[in-house]
């Protein structure tokens, strides 16, 4: 039951953060939030499937059982790991909003906590009703949040965040009820919509089948992640955003895509995974490559920022369909990674806007000389994001690409429809990603002193980071040294998921590469879909 | 090919179970964690403000120890060791792992390069304590904390026992780099070279990355001694890899070429004298810049595994000496000059490699850690003495001036060492490597013997030309730009005092002393070349040590991959004598040249480039040379610009075709069709109320009178196909 | 005991209930007042529950009279909801006339 309460706290904050004075909302809500994240951590100690495949916490309640929809909740290794990093996020970006948000503050609170809940749904929903529930949940604190404190342009950029998203995951229920329904016609009637029971009944389907429920699952978690063609409505919702919902956004809605494939496709549809790996790749590396390039030409930082996640999340794509341990353990250290230093990275981007009103890279410029304790951090938080090995970045980066570059037909244990040629070529992204941040970097951190004018605006912030803001970035800043060079904690914690989830795939490649001409037909397909 | 990595089992290759001691060594841990230790400490001055030289202090005592330690580790060096600290990455999986721990390799290749690397930081710290004193309280913690951090990464990358913690070196030493390159980060210029020396490295990173993905998947294994111990193994055969062996060292070269300054990457070293001159003499100059000859001559057995890996290097190598050689003759900017010294001398050291002598190589990284060292350091005195300048037309005279002298003939010690005086250090170590040029027999290796005689003989003239320039002749000087409020016409050079004369004698002193590792007798039989092809004898590079290769039948191996190794000769004399006399000539003819042309008749020099100028035939030689082969704007060019217009092009299909068209072209679709039922809503209730009125009317009706519905539209079709049938009759009959 | 119900007395009730409908239906379109347009659509609703308890009652399924008191239940919470827009509305604009509301339109 202890995963109802870590959901339900913050729903019962929520509560009464909007019954209370709206001047204690936010300690309120820094309040439960820090609650919960104790909670998650104490659950954590006593998490006893680290490293096994099992579910942990797991817990039954029944909803509508003519349909066999229930409540059930529980987590394996990775999903946990998710779970303390949504828990870690929330209090950080409670706290940082403490000074900038000024206006209907209760309900800006409240909307947080709720989309806590939301959150935490999607990565505990044993059932995938709940999940689905949990997963459009997410949608409506964040289309408030956006839509309330974000920037000029945020009517359009909520409606747009909302209505791509909502319409990309309208397809994936519907994957969902199909799935089920198959299930239904098997079983005599009989429904369930538990992941494991879909799962496995999904994973013996015909190829054709497979492939289309593959399409419209990734249908919503693409947009989600975002994959190359569908990633537009991300660096709008990003720039538009206030810095709390950007850091919830690219810490933790992002990964409920990738999430959403390893818990959802990899497991239901193996067939279709192996015949589309080498298709959903290359959209992966057009995505790296080609938000990198547009990264080097942005003018506003946040904006940047946005675009780099786009292309970041194609190496966790990569290492998602690498179909072998290492790669999918470093997608998921990816998710983690990118979590922290991103969401550092939004952070302090927000505290510059709070102080000059300003992200445009051309009018703002040499900040070290004025912020000499935020720009440490910048420049902490780039190297981890470009991957400096001692960071977590690197260890990430790295496994997604070795995953890729051994995922080729020959490996012995663990064969792939990737390879070499495919690592070879997102490399060049690590040569991008130098680049653009390290411009960015160049451009705010460093130079001559730069300041928009900034008359008329009072703040009531210190020039450089006050305290509170120091102890926002603290904790990142130690997660990402520790994470750098104690990989192997998280790795080994969630071999056991990982495995379970990868252990039908050798034989299904296998197969797959003995009957070369089938694979040719498949690809043919691809082309279409 | 195959039988030359036999003979690396033929050797007494050290049995891998005898390897791991980790209880007797682990406090040469400490070798690395002192570095670190200073940085948190920096980091604590830093958080306290902390406005006095304490930094300085702590830098140099842990560095110091770091070096003490390095002594004490040499001295009991028997064997190789492998000292694990702690598990970094491990990952295990069903069926396979990924081990890389942060652990310590212990040989004398390791032991070699500690000993400069670590004696070299410390003594350019205590040098740096003065240098930077005008940023006491500013930026003197930041520097002393770079330091460290330079030197914690540069200890991994020399100590690491596995690849990938060579990764972590040599990408923290990039970054070390980007922060000491970028200290003035309120100079546009500085933050710029600062940011083009990380990117240009971060190219050859993602070689070394691939390189380890390359060797891993194809020796199971990042480590080097089970990388030796599978090289070794029966199992090997000529099959063995597939392309994967021969990719791997054009991998680890693009690597080594980028971390040391090499054609095609050199180009963000020059720049990198942005960073103040401690750090060039330490980062780019002695230490971090010979990563890459280090990375080679530790990985020198997956290099024969291609035939054509090594002449690639050596050519390489020899071109980029002559180039730079080349760009430094027309340089005026002293520490410029010293720059492309640098990339010149590395490029001996890479046609050292490959020529298959990484003794040479690596003895010449040696003596170059000192005598170029000196020469920095030298320059950075003057630079710190007379306001920034560094114009050698601007400077004369120096050693007639008080308080100068010092600064003078240490530097004229480095610029004999550099351009090969004979019975300097760098006589030795520069001959050994263009000896074996003429030695060994590959591709073209003959001219390319000739080419770097020639490109000697640029260098003793580019040398000395800054020696006669700045040191002798008359006494005249400009002060530079860093006035700091002085007025120009009272200025007064300011002589460098106690810290940077004694750094300055100790490394003059170390760079003479290098000469004698050259004839310190060592205990392997048959192994000519000192000290150093001892230490280096002792590691994987022992094929590249002369005695081994040489001896024992070897020639045969080698006809296979187009070395004929025995003795080749030059003008019919063996190449070891004879390059003794004609490196020496070479010598004394470039120095010859920058006496007559840089001090007893300065006007001829101008009078040169005038002439060279005039004539249309000519005048690109001094234009080019000046403007350094125009290779930077070329790169800006074919590379950067095209890609930032990509980045353009993208950037508007992003947000007008994706997003635009297609995006919310589609999002449009429901607005079109709205415009169709836009105006029954007219906001009149009761035509709300009679439209759906009328529709449950239509409905109902619908329902009611479905079958004769379904009936009509059956006959319809019956109709048509009647119809049909009449029209196909209607045809048939035409 | 269930008397037994003539045909002809349930005509008589479902001629009260189309009386009802039209009153409303007419009520409906001619008047312009908010609360008399809606008290018109209550008395449709009416009709509609005595048609249904009188067929119900006419065929001796209960059906009819579940259905009425759903109706009923329904119409409650829709008249308080409806009054309370109707409040609304009347203090944004100062009138009850439904031509005066017409921002919905396109």
């Amino acid at each position: 039951m202890s995963l109802w309460l870590l959901l339900l706290l913050p729903l019962v904050g929520a509560v009464c953060v909007f019954l209370a004075n709206a001047s204690i909302a936010k300690w309120i809500s820094l309040g439960v939030s820090t609650l919960v994240f104790v909670l998650s951590v104490l659950m954590a100690v006593q998490y006893g499937e680290w490293g096994s495949a099992g579910t942990g916490f797991a817990s039954h309640v029944a909803w509508l059982s003519q349909l066999g929809i229930t409540l059930d909740l529980g987590v394996d290794s990775v999903a946990m790991l998710l779970v303390l990093l949504t828990t870690l996020l929330t209090p950080l970006c409670v706290w940082g909003s403490f000074t900038a948000i000024t206006s209907r503050r209760k309900e800006y609170y409240a909307w947080l906590l709720i989309l806590e809940t939301a959150m935490l749904g999607v990565f505990s929903a044993q059932d995938l009703i709940l999940f689905y529930v949990s997963f459009e949940l997410t949608l409506v604190p964040m289309f408030f949040l956006i839509a309330i404190y974000g920037g000029k342009n945020r009517a359009h950029a909520s409606v747009k965040f909302f209505i791509y998203t909502f319409t990309g995951s309208l397809f994936t229920l519907a994957g969902f009820v199909y799935v089920a329904w198959q299930f239904q016609l098997s079983q005599h009637g009989v429904w369930s919509f538990a992941i494991h029971d879909l799962s496995q009944f999904a994973s013996a389907m015909t190829a054709s089948e497979q492939g289309w429920v593959l399409l419209a699952l990734l249908a919503g978690f693409a947009v989600k992640i975002p994959v190359f063609p569908v990633h537009t409505w991300l660096p709008l919702a990003h720039t538009e955003a206030p810095t709390a919902g950007s850091v919830i956004l690219a810490g933790v809605l992002l990964k409920l895509g990738t999430f959403g494939v390893y818990r959802f496709v990899l497991p239901m549809v193996p067939e279709a995974v192996v015949a589309y790996a080498p298709a959903i790749a290359i959209l992966a590396i057009i995505g790296i490559l080609y938000a990198a390039l547009i990264c080097w030409v942005q003018d506003d930082v946040k904006k940047l920022v946005a675009y780099s996640s786009v292309s970041h999340l194609g190496f966790c794509v990569l290492g998602l369909i690498a179909l072998n341990p290492i790669g999918l353990e470093g997608a998921v250290l990816y998710m983690i990674n990118h979590g922290l230093s991103t969401g550092a990275l939004f952070f302090l981007i927000g505290m510059m806007y709070e102080r000059y009103h300003t992200r445009d890279m051309n009018s703002i410029g040499g900040l070290a000389k004025k912020m000499p304790v935020w720009s440490f951090f910048m420049v902490f938080f780039v190297l981890a994001s470009v991957g400096l090995p001692g960071l977590n970045g690197f260890v990430s980066e790295f496994m997604c690409l070795l995953g890729t570059f051994i995922a080729s037909g020959s490996a012995p244990t663990w064969p792939g429809v990737l390879g070499p040629e495919y690592a070879a070529i997102a490399a060049i992204g690590m040569v991008l990603a130098a680049m653009y941040l390290l411009i960015m970097v160049g451009k705010v951190v460093f130079g001559k002193l730069k300041e928009p004018d900034i008359e008329g605006q009072h703040t009531n912030l210190p020039h450089d980071v006050s305290p509170r803001e120091i102890g926002i970035l603290v904790p990142l800043a130690a997660l990402c040294i520790w994470i750098g060079v104690q990989p192997t904690v998280l790795t080994d914690a969630m071999r056991g998921s990982v495995e379970d989830v990868l252990a039908p795939y050798p034989l299904i490649v296998q197969e797959q590469l003995d009957k070369p001409e089938t694979v040719i037909i498949i690809e043919k397909e691809d082309t279409h879909g | 090919m195959l039988s030359l990595l036999s003979s690396l089992t033929a050797m007494p290759a050290v049995p891998t179970s005898e390897v791991l001691h980790p209880a007797n060594l682990s406090w040469a841990g400490f070798i690395l964690w002192m570095p670190l230790v200073s940085l948190v400490l920096c980091g604590l001055c830093a958080a306290c403000k902390v406005k006095s030289k304490a930094p300085a202090t702590i830098t140099v005592i842990c560095l110091g120890t770091s070096f003490l330690l390095t002594l004490v580790l040499w001295n009991g060096y028997t064997q190789p060791e492998t000292i694990l600290l702690f598990d970094w990455l491990q990952i295990h999986w069903d069926g396979g792992s990924f081990v890389a721990n942060f652990a310590l390799y212990v040989d004398s290749l390791t032991l070699l390069w500690m000993l400069f690397v670590t004696g070299l930081g410390t003594l350019i710290a205590v040098y740096a304590s003065e240098y930077m004193e005008h940023d006491v309280g500013k930026g003197y913690t930041r520097f002393f904390a770079g330091v460290s951090v330079f030197l914690f990464a540069m200890t991994c990358l020399v100590m690491g026992d596995n690849l990938l913690m060579l990764y972590l070196g040599w990408e923290g030493v990039g970054f070390a780099s980007y922060w000491l390159i970028g200290y003035f980060y309120q100079k546009p210029s500085a933050v710029a070279a600062a940011k083009k020396a990380f990117i240009v490295n971060r190219i050859g990173d993602v070689g070394l990355a691939l390189a380890i993905y390359l060797i891993w998947s194809t020796f199971g294994t990042v480590q080097y001694d089970e990388i030796t111990t599978v090289l070794q193994s029966e199992a090997y055969d000529a099959s063995f890899g597939g392309w994967t062996v021969h990719a791997i060292p054009y991998l680890l070269m693009l690597a080594a070429f980028g971390k040391s300054a090499q054609l095609p990457l050199y180009v963000w070293l020059p720049d990198a004298m942005e960073g103040p001159t401690p750090v060039s003499a330490l980062i780019h100059a002695a230490t971090m810049v010979t990563a890459g000859v280090y990375l080679i001559i530790r990985t020198y057995p997956l290099f024969m595994l291609d035939d054509y890996a090594l002449p690639t290097v050596a050519w390489v190598g020899g071109l980029t000496a002559l180039l730079a050689a080349t760009i430094a003759m027309a340089q005026y900017d002293i520490k410029r000059i010293m720059a492309y010294s640098t990339i010149s001398q590395l490029g001996y050291m890479f046609l050292g490699l490959g020529v298959v002598t990484s003794y040479g190589a690596a003895y010449h990284v040696f003596t170059h850690a000192f005598f170029k060292a000196v020469l920095f350091l030298t320059c950075g005195a003057i630079m710190h003495g007379f306001a920034g300048q560094l114009d050698l037309r601007r400077l004369s005279g120096l050693r007639k001036m008080k308080g100068w002298k010092i600064v003078s003939y240490t530097m004229l010690v480095g610029c004999l060492c550099l351009a090969g005086f004979p019975f300097t250090s760098g006589y030795f170590s520069k001959d050994a490597i263009l000896a074996e040029a003429f030695v060994t027999q590959g591709p073209g290796f003959e001219v390319l013997g000739w080419l770097a005689i020639f490109t000697a003989g640029l260098t003793a003239y580019y040398t000395f030309r800054v020696w006669f320039r700045v040191c002798a002749g008359p006494v005249h000087f400009e002060p530079g730009d860093e006035l700091h409020g002085e007025d120009t016409s009272s200025f007064h050079p300011h002589a460098p005092r106690f810290a940077i004369n004694f750094v300055l004698i100790v490394i003059a002193l170390g760079a003479l002393l290098a000469a004698l590792p050259y004839f310190v007798p060592n205990e392997t039989e048959n192994l000519h070349g000192g000290w150093v092809a001892e230490m280096v004898h002792d590691s994987p590079a022992r094929d590249g040590v002369p005695g081994v290769i040489v001896d024992g039948g070897q020639a045969e191996a080698h006809g296979t991959i187009n070395y004929e190794i025995g003795h080749g000769d030059i003008l019919g004399i063996d190449p070891h004598k004879a390059m003794y006399y004609i490196s020496a000539i070479v010598g004394f003819i470039g120095i010859g040249f920058a006496l007559f042309f840089h001090l007893y008749c300065r006007s001829a020099a101008d009078k040169l480039r005038g002439k060279l100028l005039a004539s249309r035939a000519t005048r690109w030689l001094p234009t080019a040379m000046e403007h350094k082969w125009y290779v930077d704007e070329i790169y800006i060019a074919t590379i950067r610009s095209p890609l930032w217009i990509l980045g353009k092009i993208f950037s508007l299909f992003d947000r007008y075709f994706i997003d635009g068209a297609l995006v919310n072209g589609i999002a449009g679709l429901p607005r079109v069709l709205a415009r169709w039922f836009a105006p029954l809503h007219n906001g009149a209730i009761q035509s709300y109320a009679i439209s759906m009125i009328g529709g449950a009317v239509l409905i109902t009706l619908l329902m009611l009178f479905m079958p004769e519905i379904v009936e009509f539209l059956q006959s319809l079709s019956e109709q048509n196909a009647s119809t049909e049938q009449v029209v196909a009759t209607l045809g048939g009959g035409k | 005991m269930m008397t037994t119900f003539a045909p002809s007395a349930l005509s008589g009730y479902l001629i009260v209930s189309g009386l009802l409908l039209a009153i409303g239906f007419i009520g409906f379109f001619v008047r312009r007042n908010l609360i008399v347009m809606f008290l018109c659509t209550e008395l449709m609703f009416q009709g509609a529950a005595i048609a249904f308890v009188a067929v119900g009652r006419y065929y001796f399924d209960y059906s009819g009279q579940v259905m009425v008191i759903f109706i009923l239940t329904v119409a409650a919470a829709e008249a308080a909801l409806a009054l309370a827009l109707v409040v609304l509305l009347h203090r944004q604009n100062n009138t009850l006339d439904a031509d005066a509301f017409g921002e919905l339109q396109e």
